[in-house]
């Protein structure tokens, strides 16, 4: 029997024992009932679940159709985009390879196999590090043991730590290897033949230190090896520091053009450099000068000698393109620790040292001196006072008189510039014309000179000539015909040079002498007599005139060789059709005398010392009556 | 220990089915709101046990041994030899003060040697998960916590609980039971099958649930109800919503049944805590799976217990289950107790929320849509 009826007929049996069927019934029915709910809520629920199921379904199914389209469409991105890699790694100039987190390759480009020239067959997704390698050993790229480098690498990138390093092919190509962790695991490394790009990066730091001309050392890398040798310089050690240049490598270069200069040069590099021992260091420092650091000098003389071998190495015509050119060099010399420890100073001092070997004569050499310091320093001193001067008009100009005897006449009056120094007082040239030439301000000062002259003698009467010296450096410069032209009526001025503008033999000086001329300038020869007074610069230049030496009128009343030599220049003068001027006339009885001879013109303290412009014009004013009283 | 069993009906009044009832430490029972609701019952008791606590709540129908009855009270007096007693109460107001209301109780009855709490709660203005939650976090690690929320009936309007006085609404009374002598075992299992689709808690606010996947709760069990939504609030209880966090789904699983509904806010408010972002599905009972749910509960809680010893079982199994199962309602008190010795008294009640130590996790709380069952028994000297 049911379980349920069986408890349904016990709770309504009565305590008499019969079963009440009216309270049997309504139970049975409501049981029914319960069971009739029951199984309609059942069927709802599942109706309502299935419903929903289905409703559930359907958006799953939505779902997973949308997801499918947006993973196609990232699937074909991916593609692209896989593309898109692949020709970014197969077109870098690095071979590439990527290794996964568990040190098996799986990226490789093509570059990788052109860097090592291996077959590609060899390799394969999925490599060890250790097996690549024994690939690049068998294409003969790898030159090690490969279990040890693959530990080391497996080793780094598990440490995270990225690793470069340079790997020299057995046939003699530079790689460069850089391996980098990838976040997350794995790591990517990159090959690039570095071969030429070392080589052009030596080459470069090569430039930087050698002269492209001779390849030697120049000034940069000098002074570095002269720092790096000072360092050694202690006890008796010492070191040498040759400063040098050509004694007459600018003439060359005029005369026979740069490209011979430039081969002179590199003949010069390579005697010095065959010459010099090992362990010194020649360089270029710029333009004819060179330097040699001696290091490791036990004895000075050492130094003497080699500065002589070095001298004598020069000597020797150089042979340049037929040319047989002949040159000469001085040196100076600085020694360590002598002389000082720092390579600028060291430099300098030879540097002196070379002005003084120049000045003793070219072709020799001097070691620095204390003393070259300080007179050094005095000219430096009167150079920078001769630019002040000049700014500040401190010059000013004496006028000698020249006489014509036989018209008692002053016919001309020699300009003599003076210096009216505001603490040494007046001047003379002889104290400062040699340095303004040397730097140049001899240019700006003798046209000031010849503007000067030119404006004081126009105001003079109307004959009066004026003379003006002119230095070889004024005539070789162009603008010297302009400011003469701009000066005076030509015809009043006379221009007075020396033999050694004539060894400025050049054509143009010439030319520039001629074209003086044409303007009516009288150029005339200053100091005759006292030179080579070769007679050829007399029939080359365009003289009109010869100022004979004072030397000659000194001696003439006792020397009667001084007396013939100044007749026959005269005579001479006279039949080559120029004037005569006689310097240093202090004598009534020498004026007489060199009157006698013919001289046009004399010139001297007897007939007046050079004096100021004020004194200058009240003779010229007083000759006049005198002649009037002579005639 | 001894156990009495005794029992009352209208027009008939108490009966002893069980002698040994003479003298007793403490007396359990259970009736419908109408037969306690006015205090007779209580001072019935306290006259035939004047040295017992008399303790009891209202309900859905009541258990004695293997019968469900309407229309009787049943109670147990319980004798101690070696075992105290202690018994207290705290007013519940409302849902807000349910963790209050439990630490008082947690704090009034905490002792070294507590061995367990029984207790019975307001069935309607108690949150059943806070309340638990305050007495677990008072008394000390171990002890366990059962009991249940009263009941009424299908009616869901008041629930009244009384301990050492009339019982009364918006109460809730605990029994403490001290010593080593007293063993107390406890089971809990559901049995009901879940089905159709998982829903998320989208939207909630402590136990009461607004939406389910973004839809509002009670429109769903009303689709699910059909016309026997009319009868709302209490037949939600046919549809037991399963709950568990996603993050820790074994520990977490939970059955939760409904209490009320509010059909302006379309939400419902349920026996405990609807956690908000868990995951819920719908369950539905088959009769014999719910006996055998009902058989396991009692299985795990006679574990405690000796052959022969006297001793008591008490059953709290909820009204969801009744009132879905109808008379098959007495399948699984049979089956309960055939779980124990047949001649160990067994007495219980449908309740709105039962409470016992979670299967799995060991920590008390309340469950829904279970059968509870709590053995007590004291070791013979």
């Amino acid at each position: 029997m049911d379980r349920l009826f069986a408890r349904q007929i016990a709770k309504a049996t009565k305590s008499s024992g019969d079963v009440d069927l009216g309270a049997l019934g309504k139970q049975v029915i409501a049981a029914y009932e319960e069971a009739k709910r029951d199984r309609q809520r059942t069927d709802r629920s599942i109706a309502l679940m299935i419903e929903e199921l289905d409703q559930l379904n359907r958006k799953l199914e939505r779902q997973v159709e949308e997801r499918t389209a947006e993973l196609r469409e990232r699937e074909a991105e991916l593609r692209a985009q896989n593309l898109r890699f692949d020709a970014a790694i197969n077109n870098m100039s690095q071979g590439l390879l990527m290794f996964d987190a568990e040190g098996r390759l799986a990226i490789y480009n093509n570059r990788y196999f052109e860097v090592y020239g291996m077959p590609r067959d060899k390799v394969r997704i999925g490599m060890t590090v250790e097996e690549l390698i024994r690939c690049r050993i068998e294409s003969g790229t790898f030159v090690g043991d490969p279990v040890e480098y693959s530990a080391r690498i497996n080793a780094l990138m598990a440490k995270g730590e990225a690793y470069n390093r340079l790997h020299e092919l057995p046939d003699g190509r530079t790689v460069a290897v850089s391996s980098r962790p990838m976040p997350g695991g794995g790591w990517v490394v990159t090959h690039e033949d570095t071969t030429e790009r070392r080589a052009a990066e030596k080459k470069i730091a090569h430039m930087a230190h050698h002269d492209a001309l001779t390849d030697l050392p120049n000034r940069a890398l000098l002074r570095e090896r002269l720092a790096e040798a000072l360092n050694h310089v202690s006890g008796g050690v010492q070191l040498a520091v040759f400063y040098l240049d050509l004694d007459n490598f600018k003439g060359i270069n005029d005369t026979l053009g740069h490209q011979l200069g430039d081969e002179l040069l590199k003949c010069v590099g390579d005697r010095l450099r065959a010459r010099v021992p090992a362990n010194a260091t020649v360089a270029r420092v710029g333009g004819d000068e060179f330097a040699i650091i001696l290091p490791e000098l036990g004895a000075i003389n050492d130094a003497a000698i080699l500065a002589n071998q070095v001298c004598e190495a020069i000597r020797p015509p150089c042979d340049l393109c037929g040319h047989a050119v002949i040159t000469d060099t001085s040196i100076g010399i600085a020694i360590a620790p002598d002389d000082g420890s720092d390579p600028d100073e060291l430099m300098k001092k030879a540097d002196m040292a070379l002005y003084r070997a120049k000045a003793a004569g070219r072709g020799t050499f001097r070691f620095f001196e204390p003393e070259m310091d300080a007179s050094i320093k005095a000219r430096r001193a009167i150079e920078g006072a001769l630019r002040a001067a000049l700014a500040r008009g401190e010059f000013l100009l004496h006028y000698q008189p020249i006489l014509n005897p036989r018209e008692n006449r002053i016919t001309c009056c020699e300009a003599l510039i003076r210096w009216q120094h505001p603490q040494r007082g007046l001047v003379g040239p002889a104290e400062f014309v040699s340095v303004a030439e040397e730097i140049g301000l001899i240019i700006p000062l003798g046209e000031w000179v010849l503007r000067q002259a030119c404006a004081d003698a126009a105001r003079w009467p109307n004959d009066t000539k004026v003379a003006v010296n002119l230095s070889a450096i004024q005539v070789m410069n162009a603008n010297l015909v302009p400011v003469v032209i701009s000066a005076l009526s030509a015809g009043r001025l006379e221009l007075e040079i020396t033999e050694s503008v004539m060894m400025q033999n050049t054509e143009a000086t010439l030319a520039t002498l001629h074209r003086l001329r044409e303007l009516g300038v009288r150029i005339s020869m200053d100091d005759f007599g006292t030179g080579f007074s070769s007679l050829g610069y007399l029939r080359r230049f365009p003289f009109e005139k010869l100022k004979i030496d004072r030397s000659f009128i000194r001696d003439l009343v006792s020397d009667k060789n001084s007396l013939a030599i100044v007749r026959a220049v005269t005579t001479m003068a006279k039949s080559l059709g120029m004037i005569t001027t006689v310097e240093g006339v202090e004598t009534a009885e020498q004026l007489a005398q060199v009157s006698q001879l013919g001289c046009t013109e004399v010139q001297g303290f007897f007939i007046g010392r050079p004096q100021r412009l004020e004194d200058i014009s009240r003779l010229l004013q007083d000759y006049a009556p005198r002649k009037a009283k002579t005639a | 220990m001894r156990v009495g069993q005794l029992s009352w009906r209208e027009g008939v009044g108490w009966r002893a089915d069980r002698a040994d009832a003479d003298k007793a430490d403490l007396v359990l029972y259970f009736g419908t709101r109408a037969a306690l609701g006015c205090g007779a019952r209580y001072r019935e008791l306290k006259a035939m046990f004047p040295g017992a606590h008399i303790f009891g709540c209202s309900t859905g129908g009541q258990i004695r041994n293997n019968d469900v009855t309407d229309d009787e009270v049943v109670a147990v007096a319980l004798s101690f030899a070696r075992t105290r007693l202690k018994l207290a109460c705290a007013p519940a107001a409302d849902a807000t003060v349910s963790r209050a209301a439990g630490e008082a109780i947690g704090r009034a009855l905490d002792a070294d040697d507590l061995a367990g709490v029984f207790v019975l709660s307001d069935g309607l203005n108690v949150n059943g998960s806070a309340l638990v939650a305050g007495i677990a976090a008072t008394v000390r690690d171990g002890v366990s916590i059962t009991g249940g929320l009263a009941g009424d009936g299908a009616q869901f309007a008041e629930t009244l609980v009384g301990g050492d006085g009339a019982p009364c609404k918006h109460n809730v009374a605990a029994v403490g039971f001290y010593g080593t002598a007293v063993r107390i075992g406890h089971g809990s299992a559901g049995g009901w099958d879940e089905f159709g689709p998982r829903r998320k808690i989208t939207r909630s606010q402590g136990n009461v649930l607004y939406e389910l996947d973004g839809e509002p709760a009670l429109d769903l069990y009303k689709r699910y109800l059909g016309e026997e939504a009319d009868g709302l609030p209490g037949t939600a209880l046919l549809f037991p919503l399963r709950i568990r966090d996603p993050q820790r789904p074994e520990e977490s699983d939970l059955v939760r049944t409904v209490l009320a509904v509010d059909h302006e806010a379309r939400s419902m408010t349920f026996a405990g805590d609807m956690p908000q972002g868990w995951v819920s599905q719908l369950m539905r009972g088959n009769f014999d799976r719910l006996a055998a749910g009902a058989a396991d509960a009692a299985r795990q809680a006679a574990g405690a217990m000796r052959d022969g010893e006297p001793g008591v079982a008490i059953l709290v199994s909820c009204i969801g289950r009744r009132l879905l199962m109808g008379q098959h309602a007495l399948d699984e008190v049979t089956a309960a107790g055939g779980e124990f010795a047949p001649q160990l008294p067994r007495l219980g009640f449908y309740s709105y929320g039962e409470i016992s130590p979670h299967n799995r996790s060991g920590i008390c709380q309340l469950h829904n849509q279970t059968m509870t069952v709590t053995a007590i028994a004291e070791a013979a000297e």
